[in-house]
């Protein structure tokens, strides 16, 4: 009996240190570009120009950084990027809450076929509807705003879908109590059903930020005016010559700058996107 | 305080009637137990009255005020729920004042009402937990302390010890009970636990299949059960049924013949019986002993035998086939496969009439 147990408590240590190496390596893999961007953006471009693999070698400079500083566009591509991402997910948050809300507790004619509808925006493609939307737009003189960039992406079937759910799972005897307590419809979504939703809630902001600070194409499209470039298409759009062959360090200088946001969220909120990973596999 | 009056109440799902045309009077203060098995609409007569499902006809009244088209906040009513319904994100004082809050009770009022209700019930401590952070019986008792500290007109219970474990459940049904001696209101009980009915009733409302069997208090429902239902489903073990033909006995009673030739003297009226094709005789196992074989109406084989301490249940295949469930006293060496006599107390003996109706012994100055 000892003899099993040992043996099974070694086969499994044995497993978990596989997994874990495994783990440490597949990390490298993904962290090692990283640190080769940051390493790039710490070199001048002349150096880069005769041997990229100089990035392992002194000197090392902070140049790139200081041209971000004092002549790049990127503060207000920042800027903008933040607006867009923060405004983008309150408005899903808003309208998925109060959707998910409406379909998981209100009774009215032809819900289920409107859900269905709603759910038939999963399976829609962003390249099927973007030249109809980017014609809407410019009729709408929508381009080259923030609303222009961010009413988009409010559209969020899966963000209707995981609140319809998360507000199916909770008790209605919950609302009932809450009936009872003398409680509006309207204080019963805000006070006590909205507050129970936070996990959904933090999951869903998270992917939706996520989604907005990387999305590339619709901001293009869209935002044609320097003035309104979010970071991805700002830093796009720094690029020297096609094989960026010049102004490496500086390119890789604005990447990492652009970086910084989206890794500061990562660091804060890492338990919340964890568990929504998680909780999206499951 | 008002009584509670509930006229010709009818509530449809679709083509389904799952209450049909109830009457109902619950007296001030009275302790009102709804007992059924599930799906009999015990729990949606319960949710009607609190308001959570509309009326589709008939009336509900709370002293002199109609109330079915009000809103359940409106009832002047607290319900205590199966799984609590507490507001998780909230602590417990939150959770109990947040109906007085909502009605704008001054501040001062609120914190008054909580902190008698929490010392009552021994939560006094839990006050500024949050719901995940107590247990079961304490979460109960927060809900119970919800419903206090509102005042009601009428305190409605759904199955609110179904998720105790069976100590917890004891001692929060007696604090319940002690409860109802405080407070000024009327309480309606849903339970489909015939102990927690027994216990706990002024008066029990026996619902089978969407209408009311019997209302009674408890002794009343055990011990004259109007319907072969309710002699049936309050009772532990369920009462013993056999067809039997009747014959004249003494005193203008009827004896009953069961399948196996027992004869079994009865003290039901015979004038007071109606006219039926069949009847079936009903008795408990109290009034089934175990004997010698020859000293009973009748005997059998003992096919199980429960050793409950104060007392033993022993179940006896008659001749005829079928199987009674009788008892014997607590020390009892009857063991499987013993041919035991069974002694019938004629007494006890209940007789059901084709329409399931039941008939019971003469008490005293009186028969039914």
């Amino acid at each position: 009996m000892t003899t099993q147990l040992s043996s099974g408590a070694v086969g499994r240590g044995l497993g978990d240190r596989v997994i874990l190496a495994a783990t440490i390596a597949l990390a490298i893999v993904m962290v090692l570009p990283m640190l080769w961007a940051v390493g790039l953006s710490l070199k001048t471009n002349a150096e880069l120009l005769v041997d990229t693999n100089s990035v392992l070698k002194a000197p090392w400079t902070l140049r790139n950084y200081y041209d971000i500083l004092i002549g790049s566009g990127v503060f207000r591509w920042l800027l903008n990027s933040i607006i867009v991402s923060v405004g983008m997910s309150l408005g899903v948050l808003a309208l998925s809450s109060l959707a998910g809300y409406g379909f998981a507790r209100l009774e009215f004619p032809g819900r289920n076929v409107i859900f269905v509808l709603v759910l038939f925006g999963l399976a829609i493609p962003e390249q099927a509807v973007i030249l109809v939307r980017h014609q809407l737009f410019s009729d709408l003189n929508l381009h080259n705003t923030y609303a222009g960039l961010m009413l988009p992406g409010m559209s969020a079937p899966f963000g209707v879908f995981l609140m319809t759910q998360y507000f199916k799972a909770i008790p209605t005897e919950v609302d009932e109590a809450a009936m009872l307590d003398n409680a509006s419809r309207f204080k019963i979504f805000w006070r006590v059903l909205l507050p129970m939703t936070l996990p959904a809630q933090a999951t869903l902001g998270i992917f939706t930020f996520l989604h907005a600070w990387n999305d590339y194409w619709w901001p293009l499209v869209s935002g044609t005016n320097e003035q309104m470039y979010t970071l991805t298409v700002g830093i796009a759009s720094t690029q020297m010559n096609f094989a960026e062959s010049a102004g490496l360090g500086y390119l890789m200088a604005q990447a990492v700058f652009a970086g910084l946001p989206i890794l500061i969220v990562y660091m804060f909120f890492q338990k919340y996107i964890v568990r929504a990973v998680s909780g999206a596999a499951a | 305080m008002p009584g509670i009056e509930l006229k010709n109440v009818t509530k449809t799902f679709g083509s389904v009637t799952v209450i049909d045309n109830v009457s109902l009077s619950i007296r001030p203060r009275e302790f009102m137990v709804f007992l059924g098995p599930s799906g009999c609409g015990k729990s949606t007569l319960l949710r009607m009255i609190a308001g959570l499902e509309s009326v589709d006809a008939g009336e509900i009244w709370i002293g002199d005020r109609r109330v079915d088209q009000l809103a359940p906040g409106e009832r002047r009513v607290a319900m205590v729920f199966q799984h609590y319904a507490l507001y998780p994100h909230m602590t417990v004082r939150e959770n109990m004042s947040f109906g007085l809050r909502n009605v704008k009770l001054p501040e001062a009022e609120i914190d008054k009402r909580v902190d008698a209700a929490a010392k009552m019930l021994e939560i006094a401590h839990l006050l500024e937990r949050k719901p995940g952070q107590i247990s079961g019986g304490q979460r109960q008792r927060v809900a119970i302390g919800r419903a206090i500290v509102k005042e009601p007109q009428l305190f409605l219970f759904d199955e609110p010890l179904s998720n105790l474990d069976a100590a917890l459940r004891v001692r929060t049904r007696l604090e319940i009970a002690q409860l109802h001696q405080r407070v000024e209101a009327a309480m309606i009980f849903v339970t489909h636990d015939q102990v927690e009915a027994m216990t706990l009733a002024h008066r029990i409302v026996v619902m089978n299949n969407r209408k009311i069997e019997q209302i009674g208090t408890p002794m009343e429902i055990y011990s004259r059960p109007a319907t072969t239902f309710v002699a049936s489903f309050v009772g532990t073990p369920a009462m013993n049924f056999s067809p039997v033909e009747l014959s004249d006995g003494p005193n203008g009673f009827v004896s009953a013949r069961l399948p196996d030739g027992a004869i079994v003297a009865t003290r039901i009226d015979k004038a007071s019986l109606p006219e039926s094709r069949s009847f079936k005789l009903g008795i408990r196992a109290e009034s089934l002993d175990i004997c010698p074989v020859g000293q009973g109406q009748t005997a059998g084989v003992a096919q199980f035998v429960e050793r409950l301490g104060d007392r033993t249940l022993v179940y006896v295949r008659l001749s005829d086939g079928t199987t009674v469930v009788a008892e014997d006293a607590g020390n009892s060496r009857v063991a499987i496969n013993d041919k035991v006599g069974v002694k019938f107390d004629g007494g006890g003996a209940h007789l059901f009439d084709d329409q399931e109706r039941g008939h019971h012994a003469v008490l005293e100055g009186n028969s039914t």
